[in-house]
C-alpha cells in the first residue's frame, strides 16, 4: 500500500513537471496559482542569463517550471493560504528592495532519494528563471520547502553575491531557527523568521569568512590572495622551534635506560594465562546529511552555495 | 692503608692530587685544576658531597715506587716509571672479574670519532673537539654486574573494539569492551648495570649494548694500558636498576601480546623480578672529560662497539644563527605555501 502511494505520487510529480510546465500562455500549474510558461526555442528556453544552454543542460532546463519571477513565492506544495503568500511576497519585496539581492520561496512536493536531488531542483528553478537577473552576479536567496510526505525536507540556497553574507554558522542559525515552525507545518513563522534573519545577516555584512572573497561572472566564491603574515610568522616560528629542539636533541646523547627489551631472551616467553574476556559493547549512531553545506556548482555551470538542509 | 680527609674532583669524583709544579690541586681523570681555597669553598658549599676517602699507599711493582690511589682504582699509571701498575688485591677474591672484553677500538680511532662528533651537528661549539681536549681521552676498565633475570607474573588490562559501518544515511559505531589478562614468564640475559658510582648510571646506560660474544676470561693482561676501576656498588644495590628495566620491558611485551584491540589499558601489574646468575665484568670504554666555558662534559664511548655518547654543549652564537637562518627560510617557505594553496583553491 505504501509503495502504491509513492508511486502514485511519484508519476504525479514526474506528469506535473512534464506536461504542465509546457502550457502556452502560462497556464496554471496543477491546482495551484502558480502560471508555468512553455520553454521554446524561439523564446531561448526562457533563460535570460547568460549560461550556455547545450545538449548537457538541455534537459534540466526543459524540466524546470518556467515561471513568473517576479511573483517570488512558488508554492507548488500547496502548503500556504492564499493570504499567507501574500504577506509572504510582501516581506520578501521589502527585503529585495533593502538589500538589492532577489529573494524566492520554492515549495514542492517531489519525491527524491538524496539530499542533493533537491539542491540540483532548487539551483536549476532558479538558474534557468529570471530570478536576481538585475542584481549583482544574479545575486539571491530561494528557500525550499519539499513537502515530500515520507521525508520532508527544507534548505536555503545563495546565489551571486548573496553567498558571501553567508556562512555555515549562519546557513544554522536560521535553518535551526525555523525547524520547529516547518515541523509544525506554522510556514508563515518560519519563513517569516528566514528573511527578518537574511535582513539581519545582511545588516552585518559579509561573514567573517568571506570578507576577502568576491563572486565570479560564473557565480562561484574566489577569495583575494592577501598575505598571511601572522600565520606564516607563526608557522615559522613554530618550524624553527621544531628545528632547534631536533638539533639540541642531537647534541643531548645521554638516555636513561627504562627497559631491557634487548636482552629478552625470545625464546622464554610463556604465558600461563591468556585471558581475553568480553565484558559489554556500546553502540552509537548518527544520521549523515547526503548532502552538505558549502559552494557547488549546478547545471547551468553557475556556482551557488547551500546550508547544508535539514529533515522534518 | 692510610685514612686521610680527602678532596674528591667536584667535577668528576675522583681522587684530586696537589702538583708542586702548578701550585695547584689537579684531577688525574678529568684535568680539572683547583686551588686550595676553591677547594675549601667547595667542600664549606657542598660538606656532604665532599666526603671522606680512603686512600692507599702501594709500590710499583715495575720500579718499586710508592704510589698512592683511592680506594676503587683497580690500575693506574705509575707516575715515576710510566707502566700500567695493577693492584692485584683489588682484582682478586670478591673482587676478581669472570669476563672482561678487550679495548677493540684504540685510543686513535676513539679520537676520530670524538673529532667526528661535530658532523650534523652545527650547534657543537669549534673549540670544543680541540687537539687539547682530545689528548686527554683515558681507557678505562669499568665494573658492570651483568644479571640473567628471571621476571614472572600478571599484567590487567581493559581494551576495547571498535568498528563501525553504515546504513542508509546512518552511521553506527560499536565499541567492545574486554577484559584482558596475560599471566607468564620471562627470562633476560646478562642485563647490564654500572658498579662504580664514579661514573653516570645513564652514561653507561646511554653506550649499550657491548657484544657479549666477545667477554673473554678475565686476564690482568688486558688491562696494560688502561686505567681499571673495581664495584663499589655491590651486586644487591645494583639489581635494582636492571629489576626496573626488566620489569618494565615484561610489562611492554605482555601488553604487545595483546592484538586486535583499538586501545589497550593497563589497569594493574603484579611482576615480581628475579636474579638468577650474577657475572662481575670489565668494559672497556674510552673517557674524555671536556672543559668548555668554565664547566665540564664528560664523554665516553663503548670500546668495543665505539660507538660515543655524552653531552654536547651548545654554541650560543651558532644556535642564534642557525635560528634565525632557519625562521627567514620558514617564514618563505609559509608565505610560498599560503601562495600555492590560494592559487590551488582559486583553481
Amino acid at each position: 500500500m505504501r509503495r502504491l502511494k509513492f508511486l502514485f505520487v511519484f508519476v504525479l510529480c514526474f506528469f506535473s513537471f512534464n506536461v504542465l510546465a509546457q502550457g502556452t500562455d502560462g497556464s496554471n500549474y496543477g491546482n495551484t496559482n502558480v502560471k508555468v510558461f512553455e520553454r521554446t526555442e524561439s523564446n531561448k528556453w526562457g533563460v535570460n542569463k547568460h549560461w550556455t544552454i547545450d545538449s548537457n543542460n538541455l534537459g534540466n532546463v526543459k524540466k524546470t517550471p518556467y515561471v513568473d519571477s517576479s511573483r517570488k513565492v512558488y508554492d507548488f506544495a500547496e502548503i500556504l493560504t492564499d493570504s499567507e503568500e501574500s504577506v509572504i511576497k510582501k516581506s520578501i519585496d521589502d527585503f529585495i528592495e533593502k538589500t538589492n539581492i532577489d529573494m524566492v520561496f520554492l515549495s514542492i512536493n517531489r519525491p527524491y532519494n538524496k539530499d542533493s536531488e533537491n539542491e540540483a531542483y532548487a539551483a536549476d528553478f532558479y538558474d534557468y528563471n529570471d530570478f536576481g537577473i538585475d542584481f549583482d552576479n544574479y545575486s539571491g536567496i530561494l528557500l525550499l520547502r519539499n513537502d515530500f510526505s515520507y521525508n520532508r525536507y527544507y534548505d536555503i540556497y545563495t546565489f551571486g553575491d548573496a553567498q558571501l553574507y553567508f556562512d555555515q554558522n549562519r546557513y544554522d542559525n536560521i535553518l535551526d531557527g525555523i525547524y520547529d515552525s516547518f515541523v509544525g507545518k506554522d510556514y508563515l513563522e518560519g519563513i517569516d523568521y528566514f528573511i527578518s534573519k537574511c535582513s539581519y545577516y545582511y545588516d552585518k555584512g559579509y561573514a567573517p569568512k568571506f570578507k576577502n572573497a568576491y563572486i565570479t561572472g560564473d557565480g562561484y566564491i574566489k577569495f583575494n590572495y592577501s598575505f598571511p603574515f601572522m600565520p606564516c610568522l607563526l608557522g615559522a616560528g613554530l618550524i624553527t622551534l621544531i628545528t632547534m629542539l631536533i638539533l639540541v636533541k642531537k647534541n643531548k646523547m645521554v638516555r636513561k635506560a627504562t627497559n631491557a627489551s634487548e636482552y629478552l631472551s625470545k625464546d622464554s616467553i610463556k604465558y600461563t594465562e591468556h585471558v581475553d574476556q568480553f565484558v559489554n559493547s556500546h553502540t552509537t549512531h548518527y544520521t549523515v546529511s547526503s548532502s552538505s553545506g558549502g559552494s557547488h556548482g549546478g547545471s547551468s555551470g553557475g556556482g551557488h552555495s547551500c546550508g547544508g538542509g535539514r529533515h522534518g | 692503608m692510610g685514612k686521610v680527609l680527602d678532596n674528591k674532583c667536584p667535577n668528576c669524583g675522583a681522587a684530586i692530587h696537589f702538583k708542586p709544579e702548578l701550585g695547584k690541586f689537579k684531577c688525574d681523570y678529568c684535568d680539572s685544576e683547583f686551588t686550595a681555597e676553591q677547594l675549601k669553598d667547595m667542600e664549606k658549599i657542598g660538606n656532604e658531597e665532599v666526603d671522606t676517602t680512603n686512600y692507599v699507599n702501594y709500590n710499583c711493582p715495575d720500579c718499586g715506587a710508592e704510589i698512592i690511589t683511592d680506594e676503587n682504582t683497580a690500575a693506574t699509571f705509575c707516575v715515576y716509571c710510566g707502566n700500567t701498575s695493577i693492584i692485584k688485591n683489588r682484582l682478586s677474591g670478591e673482587f676478581a672479574p669472570k669476563y672482561i672484553i678487550p679495548f677493540k677500538v684504540e685510543k686513535k680511532k676513539a679520537i676520530e670519532a670524538f673529532k667526528g662528533l661535530r658532523k650534523g651537528r652545527p650547534l657543537t661549539p669549534k673549540a670544543f673537539v680541540s687537539e687539547k681536549n682530545i689528548e686527554k681521552i683515558t681507557g678505562v676498565y669499568i665494573p658492570f654486574w651483568l644479571y640473567d633475570v628471571d621476571v614472572s607474573g600478571t599484567v590487567n588490562a581493559k581494551a576495547t573494539k571498535v568498528s563501525s559501518w553504515s546504513v542508509g544515511d546512518t552511521r553506527y559505531t560499536k565499541t567492545d569492551y574486554y577484559k584482558v589478562i596475560r599471566s607468564g614468564n620471562m627470562v633476560f640475559n646478562r642485563v647490564p648495570v654500572d658498579g662504580s658510582t664514579r661514573f653516570n648510571n645513564d652514561m653507561m646506560n646511554s653506550i649499550e649494548p657491548f657484544d657479549y660474544g666477545k667477554l673473554i676470561d678475565y686476564n690482568h693482561a688486558y688491562l696494560s694500558g688502561f686505567l681499571a676501576e673495581k664495584y663499589d656498588v655491590s651486586k644487591d644495590d645494583a639489581f635494582e636498576d636492571a629489576k626496573v628495566r626488566t620489569i618494565n620491558s615484561t610489562r611492554d611485551q605482555m601488553l604487545s601480546s595483546m592484538v586486535g584491540y583499538s586501545t589497550k589499558t593497563i589497569t594493574s601489574s603484579d611482576l615480581e623480578s628475579k636474579a638468577n646468575n650474577t657475572e662481575y665484568v670489565l668494559l672497556p670504554v674510552w673517557m674524555v672529560n671536556v672543559k668548555y666555558n668554565g664547566e665540564f662534559y664528560l664523554f665516553a664511548m663503548n670500546g668495543e662497539s665505539g660507538k660515543f655518547i655524552g653531552n654536547i654543549p651548545l654554541d650560543k652564537k651558532k644556535a642564534w644563527i642557525v635560528s634565525i637562518i632557519s625562521f627567514v627560510i620558514a617564514f618563505l617557505l609559509c608565505a610560498l605555501i599560503s601562495y600555492l594553496i590560494y592559487c590551488g583553491g582559486n583553481a
